[in-house]
């Protein structure tokens, strides 16, 4: 029995090490290259057209790589979650090769990102064409490029002009018509101030922003509760307040936290104004038909008249953590072919019905632009700011948005909630820190 | 060699011979590989997430140092005691309804089959689909219900009889009245089914003997149906308690903790704490305290509960 046993394991270990072998021999033949990727972004991307596109892309790179085999890996669909864990894995030495990360998020990556310098001017492709606020991002604290930004967004105000002729450019006037459309059977304005990112980044940050608020210092440390900055913050809110207190944003927009909440509210057609992202021009215009045609596309209102406008941005961008040159060459070869090159970008974003982020892909042959492409642009060009991407952020907008949900439910007061906010955000520093 | 020693030898020949027990002749070794899976899968986290709890590590940043500062943090923020609050209300009345209705509906399907009435098993079934679907699928379809615009189920029917629009998900209280219904609706079920087990297991000649004795329904109740489940029950009452202690899925599909934090369970705050805020340490402070509170919980459920079911 025992003699079975020890003959079984040593054929085991034999035949491990037979396979360990036969995998060490094709490795040599063929590298890996790790990708990491939303599914968004992969072959497996729920749009057919999106999936037949990047599948496509990725048989030409084999194609053309015979010596590079490609591994996809898919991100959790929870973006807060997949970014961790992709910093888990930069932190912990296992990054993939290649992956997808949240624009505004690059630089927390950058010290484990390679610099794309090099690679960049060989393939002709120049920093300064891609969106100013794009840039800024991708850009690093020593200069290099450290990621390539595919796809972008921005957030406007969206308004039936068979209902309201002039948009609203500040928030006394939104007021002044979301009361006016209300008599006519229209609801006021729809807006996300409940739990949720979109809530920041579409309903306080661009209010906040056009006052001259800053989230956080230049060491990235909190900063939106003191001096300016708290007082900024708390108009900000106390504007939001007022528009409840009036009638003008319903109290129920507290339990909506997400920019794509209003697209049920629009297709019950009784919406007459919403704040959203660029994004959703293509879905009211699916949803609508022809009535669609009565919508149109304007700057944010803000606190004040002669506030200087201001919006949001997000989107997508590459990372290539490689350190084998051969691997980041073949990296960035399938990134600038599939999905930042003039063809690649102008044909993936318009699959996806996001905006490209490289200024010249908008006047491009391969770009179909989606509805209010002109106006987009120049939100991007002009007002667009992306959210700052210290480590501090992510805890700074979840109390943001439990905060203003707290006023538009009722059960805080503006300064109250903003003081919270920066208690819970600042604990444990020193009051010369704060 | 003597006539003695050679009687000796033999003796000692014809006893039998007695084998030295060793540890692998016991049942220990066989519990190792369980003993090695519980360690890694149990064990191990548990311990991980002790140790975390006392850091201030974080997802974006490499490397911690070692503080109290999570639990201070978690104890004295404004957001404490609205969690604690809310969980509390959440888990109590949750587990209450729970209990009475899944004892209610177990009760009508067993003198359903007594009396031998038609479509008990599709009742029986449909019931324990509500504890198959997941939490966040729940926690979509009692979103559609609860909607507030035209579009919600229940406030368009309260509409036609001229009631509302109810603010079910923008109130603070009414979210955690809607969040608390929603989850009886969803453990109600699985809370069924062990009652219906337990009803099953009451013996009929006891109870055939309380009719003839001249007990009434509610004697019979009382006395005997009661106090036979009461092993059954209490397993229901832990089950159920932790199980909603730790529900957080439902919560952040229905109203991601708001609005404000009036929704916000203690589960609900660890996954805000990690994966939102990308704070490790006052996530795992905020876990240990929900692992604390289960296992209280339990050791009072099985002190108090388990000790009254033995005397009776």
């Amino acid at each position: 029995m025992k003699k079975t046993i020890i003959t079984g394991i040593t054929c085991l270990m034999l035949a491990g090490a037979a396979g360990c072998s036969g995998e060490d021999s094709s490795a040599k033949d063929q590298d890996t290259l790790t990708w990491l990727t939303t599914s968004g972004y992969s072959p497996d991307a729920p749009s057919e057209g999106t999936a037949d596109y990047i599948s496509e892309k990725v048989q030409k790179f084999e194609e053309t790589h015979p010596d590079m085999n490609m591994k996809i890996s898919l991100q959790s669909s929870n973006i807060d979650e997949a970014m961790a864990r992709l910093l888990e894995q930069a932190n912990t030495g296992r990054a993939p090769d290649m992956a997808a990360i949240d624009g505004y998020m690059l630089d927390r990556y950058m010290e484990y990102l390679q610099p794309l310098d090099e690679l960049m001017e060989e393939r002709g492709l120049e920093p300064n064409d891609f969106l100013p606020f794009a840039e800024e991002v991708i850009r690093g604290e020593d200069g290099q490029i450290y990621g390539l930004y595919m796809s972008t967004d921005t957030r406007m105000l969206y308004y039936n002009k068979e209902v309201i002729e002039e948009p609203p450019e500040t928030w006394e006037e939104v007021i002044e018509v979301s009361k006016e459309v209300q008599k006519e059977g229209y609801q006021g304005l729809v807006l996300p101030v409940g739990i949720g990112e979109g809530t920041t980044v579409t309903s306080i940050l661009p209010l906040f922003w056009s006052q001259g608020g800053e989230l956080v210092d230049e060491a990235g440390n909190p900063s939106f509760g003191k001096g300016k900055n708290r007082e900024a913050m708390i108009k900000t809110f106390d504007t939001l307040y007022r528009a409840r207190e009036e009638g003008a944003i319903s109290k129920r927009m507290a339990s909506s936290g997400q920019e794509n909440d209003a697209n049920g509210e629009v297709a019950a057609g009784n919406t007459a104004m919403f704040l959203g992202g660029s994004w959703q021009a293509a879905t009211i215009e699916e949803t609508l038909g022809d009535d669609f045609e009565n919508w149109e596309v304007a700057s944010l209102p803000m606190i004040e008249e002669g506030d200087e406008t201001a919006s949001s941005a997000g989107g997508w961008a590459w990372g290539i953590f490689a350190e084998d040159p051969e691997k980041q060459e073949a990296a960035f070869d399938f990134l600038m072919d599939s999905f930042i090159s003039e063809q690649g970008m102008g044909e993936f974003t318009s699959l996806q019905g996001s905006l490209p982020a490289r200024e010249s892909v908008y006047d491009s042959e391969y770009y179909d632009p989606g509805p209010f492409n002109d106006e987009f642009l120049e939100s991007l060009e002009t007002e667009a700011r992306a959210r700052p991407g210290a480590p501090s952020y992510n805890e700074i907008s979840v109390q943001l948005q439990t905060s203003i949900s707290q006023v538009i439910s009722g059960s805080k007061e503006p300064e109250q909630a903003v003081d919270d906010a920066w208690e819970i955000v600042t604990f444990g520093e020193s009051e010369d820190d704060k | 060699m003597s006539v003695h020693d050679t009687a000796v030898s033999q003796d000692k020949m014809d006893r039998p011979l007695k084998k030295k027990k060793t540890v692998w002749d016991t049942p220990y070794p066989w519990l190792i590989p369980l003993l090695v899976i519980l360690t890694a899968v149990f064990l191990y986290p548990i311990i991980q997430i002790v140790h975390l709890s006392f850091t201030d590590a974080n997802m974006i940043q490499i490397g911690h140092d070692y503080t109290f500062e999570s639990y201070l943090r978690m104890f004295t923020l404004p957001g404490f005691i609205p969690m604690i609050s809310a969980t509390g209300f959440f888990v109590f009345f949750s587990v209450i309804f729970q209990l009475i209705c899944g004892f209610i509906i177990a009760l009508l399907i067993v003198q359903g089959e007594k009396m031998k009435l038609r479509g008990t098993v599709v009742v029986r079934t449909s019931v324990l689909v509500a504890w198959a679907i997941p939490g966040v699928i729940i926690g979509v379809i009692w979103g559609m219900l609860y909607n507030e615009t035209d579009a919600g189920i229940i406030n368009y029917m309260l509409g036609i009889a001229g009631i509302g629009p109810i603010p079910f998900l923008s109130d603070p209280t009414m979210a955690l009245l809607s969040v608390t219904l929603a989850n009886i609706w969803r453990g109600t079920a699985f809370s069924m089914i062990l009652m219906y087990a337990g009803l099953k297991t009451v013996s009929k000649d006891l109870i055939e003997a309380a009719i003839i004795d001249g007990a009434n329904g509610f004697q019979r109740m009382k006395s005997i149906i009661l106090p036979a489940m009461a092993p059954i029950m209490l397993v229901n009452l832990i089950i159920i308690s932790i199980d909603t202690f730790n529900t957080f899925d439902m919560v952040m599909a229905l109203t991601s903790g708001g609005p404000g934090n009036s929704t916000e369970v203690i589960a609900l705050s660890i996954y805000t704490a990690i994966f939102r805020e990308f704070n490790l340490g006052e996530g795992a402070a905020t876990a240990v305290m929900l692992l604390i509170i289960n296992v209280v919980m339990t050791i009072i459920y099985l002190k108090v509960l388990g000790r009254r079911g033995q005397v009776e």
